[in-house]
């Protein structure tokens, strides 16, 4: 089976590598991107099997994102959102606009990991 | 002769620097090139057609021979004069390198920077020539063991040969005692540029290096070395000329190969100096044969170093990353191979500022040094490392040439941790990582135990425990992770102070957001603490004196708590 592709936006760069560590390990191809607009860029060559998003992003928000890939883009592809623990009126726009899961921080990366493939077999294996 | 050749790495130089755009990059590095670069050329034009030429016309007279050591002088003097200005350039195109440059830029850059270089060896070679013709250059006197000498010669050779169908054959004499008396860098600089010259002209076929024991008599021991090849041949009537400065045997050679010209000048003055004798037989299309006959002192007793090499107990270095500061190509090449193959991860360069980069950038474990670098040198590197309190302990050799550079009496309180002679054999350099690394760990460990009682004290801690864990233990991600912690905390403190100074709360809020899930990953509890007192600040009363004194807080703590953090890291990655 080919790897599923993932593309993860996070402008920490420590999380950032962390987590795309793990999801490879666990056999993910993961693109890692550090702002919105080359997040938007990426997305326009190629729409991967899964979006992991922070909110707060500089240039483009993962709220922005979300509606960037519904609207926009018309498509369905899972999005996880990766919050500060303290925006819950942000969480509520972001599902109402789309977004499948969100996780928030500080980001336990086994957490991350099982809401991913959760998020994978409910949408490419029912 | 010389004047000519300076000035056609000049010329290229000038071209390049002439099509060159300083005004679109409008740094202050290309106004102090183009200034080091008008000093340089300034400098050397006084010296060269200043000359008293004159004077030099009066032959057949004793005074002539007192006007070749003045010209000697006056050599070594110029070429000082002109290195130092060069190195200057060098260290600027370095930086100019660094700094974003369209492709054509680039090019142009590292045009200047090879015909740079080039300038640099043709004076330091004529530099050397001069020092050894006016009967300058002391030539030592250090046991040494001749076997392990010509093994490395003969290593560095076979790198040279890259790809062409040439084969070194080394030949051995068992006889030759293991340890003589002598100067082992002159010999194997002897050995190196007769060798080396041969693989540079031989296309196809075989190299000999034949070392046989040739006379011993009393104390002394003359040792023969054959340099044989299988090249194109010199012509009789060029032979004569050949260890005459600048000669090469045809015009078209220099084209072809390259070179100074100078090499076997400086080669037959170290042998003549010694009392030894050169000599050279060729026949064109053939091959070239030259002969050195170099006396030796035997060694009566030899000291513990006998048993100290041969001892069982294999020294394992493995998984050490290792910084290699050199600028001669040979010995970069050489190093990097020796320390693959002892499992080491070697980080190579000629350029200090680079490498102080790589110290920041990297998880290193030891620093090799050579003293003299093109730009910044030996000392002033020492210097810049141990300023920096996260590298007081990085154990640091340094390599070189001069034995006297050794006697330096400041060299312990510099922060240089141990020294090795140029040329050393394999065994000694792995002797010295292990030894040093070994020190260093010890060190670790002791002052572990101290600051571990003193933190009982500091309220700052930390806990790489569960982060470790989601990295599955590999000690280098956590590494990776830190450095990239470091640089958020500086980008926080860069980022906060801007906004502090323009009253953006919202920027400080957000900024100290950002950081608070760093410091949690790694459970940095007292920062967390100011952090969220910095954000509630922001959200509610938007007092702004109030916010300096919790980020004055922040950046007094932080230093505890990033050395807190690598005592961790250490403990862990030592497993202590």
């Amino acid at each position: 089976m080919p790897k599923r592709k993932v593309l993860l936006a996070e402008d920490d760069h420590m999380l950032g590598s962390l987590l795309k560590f793990r999801l490879e390990r666990d056999g993910y191809e993961v693109v890692l991107e550090y702002d919105g607009k080359a997040v938007k860029e990426k997305l326009q060559g190629e729409i991967p099997d899964l979006v992991i998003s922070d909110i707060m992003m500089p240039y483009f928000s993962g709220i922005e994102l979300v509606d960037h890939l519904r609207n926009i883009l018309k498509s369905d592809v899972p999005i996880i959102l990766i919050s500060a623990a303290s925006n819950d009126e942000n969480i509520v726009s972001a599902f109402e606009m789309g977004a499948n899961d969100f996780i928030s921080k500080p980001v336990s990366p086994s957490e991350l990991l099982v809401r991913v493939s959760r998020e994978i077999k409910r949408h490419y294996c029912t | 002769m010389d004047t000519r050749e300076l000035l056609t790495h000049l010329e290229k130089l000038e071209y390049g620097l002439d099509s060159f755009s300083f005004s679109e990059l409008k740094s202050a590095e290309a106004s102090k090139l183009k200034e080091s670069f008008e000093a340089f050329k300034n400098g050397l034009e006084e010296k060269v057609f200043g000359l008293p030429i004159s004077d030099a016309i009066q032959t057949e007279n004793p005074v002539n021979e007192k006007y070749d050591f003045q010209e000697g002088q006056l050599v070594a003097n110029v070429s000082h004069e002109i290195r130092t200005p060069l190195n200057g350039i060098i260290g600027f195109l370095d930086l100019l390198q660094e700094t974003h440059l369209n492709p054509q830029q680039k090019e142009l850059v590292n045009a200047m920077g090879s015909a740079s270089k080039n300038l640099l060896g043709v004076i330091n070679q004529l530099l050397e020539l001069s020092v050894l013709a006016a009967g300058q250059e002391k030539f030592e006197k250090v046991s040494f063991n001749p076997a392990n000498l010509v093994n490395e010669v003969s290593f560095l050779c076979k790198t040279l040969i890259n790809g062409k169908q040439v084969e070194l054959l080394v030949h051995y004499d068992e006889n030759i005692p293991k340890y003589l008396l002598g100067d082992p860098s002159k010999l194997s600089q002897v050995l190196l540029n007769l060798t080396g010259n041969a693989i540079k002209f031989v296309e196809k076929g075989e190299i000999r290096l034949h070392v046989h024991l040739k006379e011993e008599k009393n104390k002394k021991v003359f040792l023969e070395f054959v340099v044989s090849d299988t090249g194109i041949g010199i012509a009789n009537e060029h032979l004569k000329h050949i260890f005459e400065s600048y000669r090469q045997a045809e015009p078209e050679t220099k084209l072809k190969y390259g070179g100074s010209g100078l090499g076997l000048s400086i080669v037959k003055e170290i042998i003549e100096k010694q009392h030894g004798c050169l000599a050279v037989s060729s026949t064109l299309g053939v091959g070239t044969t030259f002969k050195v006959i170099l006396p030796f002192e035997k060694v009566q007793i030899h000291q513990d170093n006998e048993n100290k090499t041969d001892k069982t107990k294999p020294v394992d270095i493995s998984g050490k990353s290792i910084l290699v500061l050199e600028d001669d190509a040979l010995t970069q090449k050489l190093m990097g191979n020796r320390l693959e193959q002892w499992g080491c991860k070697a980080y190579i360069t000629e350029n200090g500022l680079f490498g102080l980069q790589l110290l920041e950038s990297h998880h290193i474990d030891l620093l090799l040094l050579d003293m003299h670098l093109p730009g910044m040198d030996g000392f002033e590197i020492v210097q810049r490392i141990r300023k920096n309190p996260k590298f007081k302990n990085l154990p640091i050799i340094v390599l070189s040439g001069d034995a006297y550079t050794r006697q330096h009496q400041n060299f312990e309180k510099l922060g240089i941790s141990d020294f090795i002679l140029k040329p050393y054999n394999s065994e000694e350099l792995l002797e010295k990582i292990d030894n040093n690394s070994k020190q260093m760990e010890q060190k670790i460990e002791e002052i572990l135990v101290e600051e571990v009682e003193k933190q009982n004290e500091v309220v700052q801690t930390v806990d790489l425990n569960p982060i470790l864990e989601e990295c599955l233990e590999k000690t280098e991600l956590l590494d990776e992770l830190i450095r990239l912690f470091e640089q958020n905390i500086l980008e926080f403190i860069g980022k906060t102070k801007m906004h502090l100074q323009s009253r953006n709360i919202q920027g400080v809020g957000f900024a100290a957001h950002k950081i608070k899930s760093s410091l949690k990953m790694l459970h940095a509890n007292g920062l967390i603490k100011i952090c969220e007192e910095m954000i509630l600040e922001c959200r509610t009363s938007n007092d702004l004196e109030r916010l300096k004194t919790l980020f004055e807080d922040f950046v007094t703590k932080y230093p505890k708590v990033e050395m807190a953090i690598n005592l961790e890291l250490k403990r862990i990655k030592y497993k202590l």
